[in-house]
């Protein structure tokens, strides 16, 4: 057999890997509009989303979009949430200034959403008691234009003829997303949309942000299920099994898509143990897998992680989070399953969970959490949630040649020992077919070959060893990012960043400053010991208890306050702002 | 005898005069007789007496869950097609905790070669009934005898067009060796159902009983015959051995990679064409 090289060899002596360094957006005053667009599944809100994101971000503006949707096809009433603004932007609020309400359910959906400043449009058909209602002749206009279904590209006209943006954007937009199909009917929807938009008088009319003509460097549009992904990709995913499951299915189709482009194995699973057990035969095999699930499919695999602790196989899992216990809300949004994520699987073994906080980190943290397994040879948990999977904002130029390639596979001679008892934590992973070395993954209690032992001495022996990788990962733990500083901590992890950094600069407290953790197990004491100085620590997460924040108690850390939240929705920044202002100002 | 193939200090862990061993042998003389490399070769296997197999033998391993041998080995050819893999445990690993990866692994028919030790009894956690026992059965669980439908692997993997499936008795040294070497021959999925006794906990099923209770399938019998494969597999009494059905068809890893044979370790992503992509959004 002629020999196969392993490109990117490298040994786990070399230091980690550093990620790409990146600024953090920064807190300067910014402007920015809110547009609520509900409607029931499968009326185009998703359309809708597409094309005035996409316009508005080519009119040079910074766009961010959420959605909130029942777990069903058709019917409902679902909202999006549209932010344009001059800086960049990665939170909803809760606080609209313009609602479109593309049937009358919208207007009792988000009721509460409603200001009397915000202007509510609806057609001209739809009538509430309380709510006043800006008409507009939507479904009038759509069908002179050809068909309802051009009411979409009315209501963008609409927009746009409000905010005085130019159609010709608009109709880009359109005929990229529809691949120049129907045109001219489009065309005639937006005229007539600009044209009534524009002679819309009212002296509630939000005004939007000054336009960013000249960004130097040309920004993306995408959701943080595709962040995530080519952040895998970096990462040398070359593998992904998986059963679909809201709202991780994102991921899914995503990398199903780029099998097209990658040599990328794709398979759809029988169940979730299958999912997890496909992913270690791949690691076994030589292959970078991975699997994607939410919380009822990770329960599954349970035993499966504990297989990948023991045999001391790589294994990629994302883990997109949604309210449970059981079913939940299949489609909304929490930060619950942390200590799921921690402590699943029966035994004592390593394990590292990342979480993610915005677009940029889902890259970052999609590549490393590759690097990871392969380095520690054990199960990485990638967290994520609805929330920031499904939710779409603008991110910088990636150089994807900035991410570091390594590959920890050896080659093995014919004394090789998979379970080898070196000085260091690690023993070097072989792969069948490289080397002459026979290659063992042992699910049993085994010895250094991989045999199966009763022997106490041995038993103490592997336990010592696998402790030692969990030692080793402390050491190497990355560490949180503080973001300004002060003597007040405000604490999150994982997809609250956005909201908890819009919340700190719209305080604008020179004692504020935010701990982000994208680490969040197991952590590095030393990375700790910044909330020891300070005079206040708040922790912020989208669950019922504070999961994270008794974690931080167990390392002996003060928590003074816990800002949760179980309701299906991710943190808005304007509510969660109020809600700080109201703790900090009893601190005075 | 030591066998080239014999793994060393190995303390066996199977009872004297149990059927295994002489499954084990069989894997042994024909792995080599068809001269597979053992450098290129993985037996992954589940937990169970049966699944303790690839301890005793000098080729890769992955000896993982109860029941799941079936997954981890598909994506294990998957991953690099050059490696012989062989999916090997009991029949309450792949039929009971396993049942549901038995089904769809034959639907994905991965080259692999699936051999399943029925015995009709639970071995190592000390005799209740097997997905496989007969109706009847007296266990210290199923104190009235077994009462469920006994599964039939054979019947079920052609419900689901198995490329290959096949029973064999290890009492019927011979018969057994020529079909488990047909299986390793046969490209995609195939199924080796092993009758064997357990001299321990089943003292109805015992190598007499196989013997008095099988046949072999008549010369005249069309493997290449849907049907008439699945009423011979409906048979019970006597139970037929042999090749039921045999029919090859494109691979679970060639729809998956098409001409690209390489082990995955071996490749990277392309960096440019992934700004590429990027750079759509």
């Amino acid at each position: 057999m002629k020999e196969i090289k392993v490109p990117f060899q490298a040994t786990v002596s070399k230091p980690p890997v550093s990620l790409p360094k990146y600024k953090e957006p920064e807190h300067h005053d910014t402007h920015s509009i809110s547009i609520l667009i509900g409607g029931a599944a499968g009326t185009g809100i998703k359309t809708l989303e597409n094309i005035l994101s996409d316009a508005f971000k080519r009119s040079g503006y910074f766009v961010f979009s959420t959605k909130e949707y029942m777990s069903r096809v058709r019917g409902g009433s679902n909202t999006t949430l549209l932010r344009i603004s001059d800086s960049p932007i990665q939170a909803p609020c809760w606080n609209t200034d313009l609602f479109i309400a593309l049937d009358a359910d919208a207007l009792s959906h988000v009721d509460e959403r409603l200001t009397d400043e915000t202007i509510v449009l609806a057609d001209e058909k739809v009538e509430h008691e309380q709510i006043h209602i800006t008409s507009m002749p939507m479904l009038e206009s759509a069908k002179k234009a050809g068909s309802l279904r051009y009411a979409n590209a009315y209501v963008s006209g609409v927009l746009f003829g409000i905010f005085g943006l130019a159609p010709a954007i608009l109709l880009e937009s359109i005929s990229a997303l529809f691949n120049e199909q129907n045109l001219q009917e489009n065309e005639a929807a937006i005229l007539d949309g600009i044209m009534y938009g524009k002679n819309l008088e009212s002296h509630h009319l939000p005004t939007l942000p000054e336009a960013l003509a000249n960004l130097t460097d040309p920004m993306h549009l995408m959701d943080g299920s595709s962040a995530a992904g080519f952040g895998f990709l970096a990462g040398g995913c070359n593998m992904i099994t998986a059963y679909p499951m809201s709202p991780s299915t994102g991921i899914l189709n995503f990398m199903a898509s780029m099998s097209k482009h990658f040599n990328l194995l794709v398979e759809q699973s029988e169940d979730e143990i299958a999912s997890l057990n496909m992913v270690l035969g791949g690691w076994f095999g030589g292959a970078r897998a991975m699997t994607s699930t939410s919380g009822g499919g990770f329960a599954l695999m349970g035993e499966s992680i504990s297989l990948s602790g023991m045999s001391e196989t790589p294994a990629v899992i994302y883990l997109a989070q949604r309210p449970g216990p059981a079913t939940g809300l299949p489609t909304r949004s929490e930060q619950g399953d942390l200590n799921l994520a921690i402590h699943s699987g029966h035994g004592y073994f390593g394990r590292i969970v990342l979480a993610p906080g915005d677009l940029q980190e889902c890259i970052d943290y999609g590549y490393l959490a590759f690097e990871l397994a392969d380095r520690y040879q054990m199960p990485i948990i990638y967290l994520s949630d609805q929330y920031l999977a499904d939710s779409i904002g603008m991110l910088h130029s990636v150089d994807f040649s900035d991410y570091a390639q390594r590959r920890y596979v050896q080659t093995t001679d014919a004394s090789y020992d998979r379970y080898k008892l070196n000085d260091g934590a690690i023993s070097p992973r072989g792969v069948p077919g490289l080397g002459d070395g026979i290659v063992v993954a042992t699910s049993d209690e085994h010895d250094e070959h991989g045999q199966i032992t009763e022997s106490y001495h041995m038993r103490e022996k592997m336990v010592d060893k696998r402790q030692k990788k969990i030692t080793l990962t402390v050491s190497e733990a990355y560490t949180p990012k503080v973001l300004g500083q002060g003597s007040i901590a405000l604490i999150g992890w994982g997809s609250s960043k956005g909201a908890i950094g819009e919340a700190l600069k719209e305080l604008d407290d020179p004692r504020l400053f935010q701990l982000h953790f994208a680490w969040v197990h197991p952590l590095n004491p030393n990375h700790l010991e910044i909330l020891k100085q300070t005079e206040t620590n708040i922790v912020i997460e989208n669950n019922a208890t504070g999961q994270f924040a008794d974690i931080l108690k167990g390392h002996d850390i003060n928590i003074d306050h816990r800002i949760l939240q179980a309701n299906g929705f991710s943190f808005f920044a304007d509510l969660l702002k109020e809600q700080l202002s109201k703790i900090i100002k009893e601190l005075r | 005898m030591k066998h080239p193939l014999d793994r060393e200090g190995i303390d066996n862990a199977w009872c004297a005069g149990c059927g295994n061993f002489g499954i084990l042998k069989l894997l042994k003389e024909v792995l080599t007789e068809l001269n597979m490399d053992p450098k290129n070769t993985v037996i992954v296997s589940g937990i169970g007496q049966a699944a303790k197999t690839p301890y005793y033998i000098d080729t890769h391993m992955f000896c993982g869950l109860h029941g799941r041998a079936l997954p981890i080995s598909t994506a294990l050819k998957a991953s690099n097609p050059a490696l012989h893999v062989i999916a090997e445990g009991g029949d309450g690993d792949m039929y009971g905790e396993g049942g549901n990866h038995f089904m769809h692994t034959i639907r994905r028919n991965p080259d692999i070669v699936h051999i399943v030790h029925n015995n009709m009894v639970y071995g190592l956690t000390k005799g209740q009934a097997s997905p496989t026992s007969q109706k009847g059965f007296q266990t210290p669980v199923q104190v009235n005898g077994v009462t469920n439908e006994p599964f039939n692997p054979i019947s079920v993997a052609l419900a689901l067009k198995a490329g290959f499936a096949s029973r064999v008795n290890i009492g019927n040294y011979a018969h057994a060796k020529r079909v488990l070497m047909e299986a390793f021959l046969h490209k995609g999925y195939a199924l080796v159902d092993v009758f064997q006794a357990c001299v321990v906990f089943n003292k109805v099923n015992t190598p007499k009983w196989f013997k008095d209770n099988t046949y072999e399938l008549e010369s005249s019998h069309d493997s290449s015959n849907l049907s008439s494969a699945m009423q011979k597999a409906l048979e019970n009494d006597p139970m037929p051995l042999g090749i039921f059905y045999q029919a090859e068809s494109a691979t679970f890893e060639e729809h998956l990679r098409g001409d690209e044979k390489r082990a995955l370790f071996s490749l990277s992503h392309d960096l440019n064409k992934m700004k590429e992509l990027f750079e759509l959004y």
